[in-house]
């Protein structure tokens, strides 16, 4: 074994990593230079403009609003997903009580199981279209329908500067849950049953029993979905490009980076303007993935 | 403290199988019943059913004075203690103490209070800040036991509790289970597959098969007069011998006779026995208890004589157990099919096929014999004690609750 040890190990590693370094590293780095640039897509030779690139970035207005929708969403929604979830999958596994041997849910918890799960199957263009006829401004829009029948005038859900990013978060939100549903499932059902009989012999009720046992044996899980939800933050291009107005518009209310990125880059042409955008973009998820395992770091829990 | 009342207590499960039928016992103010029986007998369902884990099917549980069909587990007043421990693995073995004096709302320096007690009682007074994967499974074992006593429950009901432990750790958390007891003096139904445990724990046993209640009895009366087929081989290790066998009168008076061996019948235990002077020239199921043989040089005089050819001897020690073979088919009678069937499960091995039309027996003999395989042995048998099971219905004959 010692003899071909390497030869083995090398073997396994060389395929991903070449892969790896081709097709992520490579255009990263290319990123990083072309950031340098003032290259529009069509000249062999860009030339090297150094930081100007950068400084021009952070003086322009629309940076600003994308990173600081950034900010909402990296806050509303891991915190709306994970709470709805979490609810949702506690009643569907637990909260029924112990019944034959096994923690179950409340009743018809296989069917909500798939109702919340569907959402996740279809693809983002297709959510996008559907909200659109939702969230419609006038009386043929569903929620407006709605509204018109308890007499409320009609909300321009999209149209509105200061609703508009709410009601694309409350999109994300409605299509995400599903899968948290799932994970948190998953997570619950490998807290053993006889720690929830303990709780209940001691005296716990179902709140305590999910304040005190359910969140803190699942707190792994909690951390994971945190991550995936804070990526999913920096991300909402295809959400805001198919649905908001003008794209990230009214008046760039819903814009976020990825969008001003393509923007730049294949509306405008500017290249190297738009690579800078992305080595902003990229410094701030690393901040954040960082931050975030940093924070919630704790001694795994053993069963 | 109080006694627990189970009344025709019915267990049936979506599907229509009955794990408990028609359960009635009754457990004393601070007695130490144990529910003993093999695998799927009904006896956890029959615990979880008292500690409101399970829904009743039918009939009543009471504890004290109350029924609590109806009431949930955290009403009931009960402590439970899991197989597998189920202490919160998030808390601190103090926390995990603390944690149903807490939703009590118990004042603090209580909870304090018995926590230190419950911890110096149970020697984890420098484990209390550590967390349960911190532990091995007999301090484990110990907190879970901490967390019933803290409470001050009117019963303790217990899962099986040292299942999870290594045998020698087991003896010695069997002596601290019996102190424990003896010390607080609270009501304590335990539940095990172990009739080793059952006997030495118990102050009153009760057997289990297929959700049917055997007998309750102390350990001795258990061991001394079985009801049945089932509860004579399930309690003993090594386990009762049997053999078909028929009752004859002979000129010395009676005697029983099988697999070409004789053994005169005391007048005594025709006497204890009512009913089996009924059977003579009948079939019948005799058992006799490894323990009641001896080897002729040891044994009693009056005892009567089997000569033996040694298969195979077991060396424990203190004693010996001599396996021989005696010309006989095995009895085969349902109840000995499921001792069968449930010494499989737990060794996962069936008995070789090489006894062909034989059957195995089992003699503990002194340890100062020198028995080797191969050996032929004179075997001294104490009649007194010698068990007679109906073919049919496999009761014991002549014991008091067949009669």
């Amino acid at each position: 074994m010692r003899q071909g040890k390497y030869p083995f190990i090398v073997g396994f590693l060389a395929v991903p990593v070449i892969l790896y370094a081709v097709f992520v590293i490579g255009p990263y780095a290319q990123a990083f230079y072309i950031a340098m640039t003032n290259w529009r897509g069509i000249t062999a030779n860009p030339q090297f403009i150094g930081f100007e690139n950068f400084t021009r970035l952070f003086e322009d207005e629309v940076f600003w609003q994308a990173v600081r929708h950034h900010g909402l969403l990296l806050l509303a929604l891991p915190i709306l997903v994970i709470a709805i979830a979490l609810f949702f999958s506690f009643m569907l596994n637990v909260a029924g009580g112990s019944k034959g041997g096994t923690m179950t849910g409340v009743k018809g918890s296989a069917f909500y199981k798939v109702v919340f799960f569907f959402p996740q199957l279809l693809a983002v263009a297709l959510v996008a279209v559907l909200f659109q006829s939702i969230y419609r401004p006038d009386q043929n829009g569903v929620l407006n329908g709605f509204l018109a029948l308890v007499g409320i005038e009609p909300v321009g859900w999209l149209t509105n500067p200061n609703l508009a990013l709410w009601s694309i978060i409350g999109v994300m939100v409605w299509q995400a849950v599903g899968f948290y549903v799932v994970l948190f499932s998953a997570g619950m059902s490998s807290i053993p049953r006889d720690v929830y009989e303990a709780a209940a012999l001691d005296g716990a009720g179902r709140f305590r029993l999910f304040f005190s046992i359910t969140l803190p044996l699942l707190w792994d899980t909690l951390q994971v979905a945190w991550v995936y939800l804070g990526i999913a933050a920096f991300d909402a291009f295809a959400i805001v490009q198919v649905l908001s107005v003008d794209r990230g518009g009214p008046d760039g209310s819903t814009t976020v980076l990825p969008l001003e990125i393509w923007r730049n880059a294949f509306t405008y042409s500017k290249f190297g303007y738009a690579s800078a955008m992305g080595v902003a973009l990229f410094f701030l998820t690393l901040t954040f993935a960082v931050l975030t395992l940093r924070v919630t770091r704790r001694e795994r829990i053993e069963f | 403290m109080a006694g627990i009342k189970l009344e025709n207590v019915d267990k049936i499960y979506a599907g229509g199988t009955k794990a408990v039928n028609g359960l009635n016992l009754d457990i004393r103010d601070g007695e130490f019943m144990v529910l003993v029986g093999p695998s799927g007998c009904g006896k956890s369902t029959a615990l979880r059913m008292i500690a409101g884990l399970e829904d009743i099917s039918g009939g009543t549980i009471s504890i004290g004075d109350r029924v609590v069909n109806d009431l949930p587990p955290k009403d009931r007043d009960i402590a439970m203690v899991f197989q597998n421990y189920a202490l919160y693995p998030h808390m601190t073995v103090e926390e995990n103490l603390a944690f149903g004096l807490k939703l009590r709302k118990m004042p603090k320096a209580e909870i304090q209070k018995r926590v230190l007690e419950a911890a110096r009682m149970l020697g984890l007074e420098q484990y209390l800040k550590r967390k349960p994967a911190a532990l091995s499974g007999g301090q484990r074992q110990r907190v879970a036991m901490g967390r019933a006593i803290v409470r001050e429950p009117q019963a303790f009901l217990m899962d099986e509790p040292l299942s999870n432990l290594d045998a020698k750790l087991r003896v010695s958390m069997r002596a601290s289970l019996n102190q424990l007891h003896e010390r607080l003096g609270v009501t304590t139904v335990y539940v095990t597959h172990d009739q080793i445990e059952a006997m030495t724990l118990g102050d009153r046993v009760c057997v289990l098969r297929d959700g049917l209640l055997q007998q309750v009895d102390t350990p001795q009366n258990l061991f001394d007069s079985p009801v049945n087929l089932f509860v004579a081989g399930f309690m003993g290790s090594p386990a009762m011998n049997f053999a078909n066998a028929e009752l004859v009168r002979g000129d010395g008076g009676a005697s029983v006779a099988f697999a070409g061996y004789k053994l005169p019948v005391p007048e005594k235990i025709f006497a204890d026995k009512p009913g089996l002077d009924g059977y003579f020239g009948k079939p019948l199921i005799l058992g006799v208890r490894p323990s009641d043989f001896d080897e002729a040089s040891n044994g009693n005089g009056d005892w009567a004589r089997m000569s033996v050819k040694a298969e195979v001897t077991e060396e424990l020690g203190s004693e010996i157990n001599v396996i021989f073979m005696i010309d006989s088919p095995p009895v085969e009678h349902k109840d000995t099919a499921a001792l069968a069937q449930d010494a499989g499960e737990e060794e996962d091995v069936t008995a070789l096929p090489l006894a062909g039309d034989k059957s195995m027996w089992t003699a503990r003999v002194n340890a100062r014999s020198h028995v080797r395989p191969g050996d032929s042995v004179e075997l001294a048998v104490d009649t007194n004690n010698l068990h007679f099971f109906d073919k049919e219905s496999g009761l014991a004959i002549g014991h008091p609750a067949n009669r």
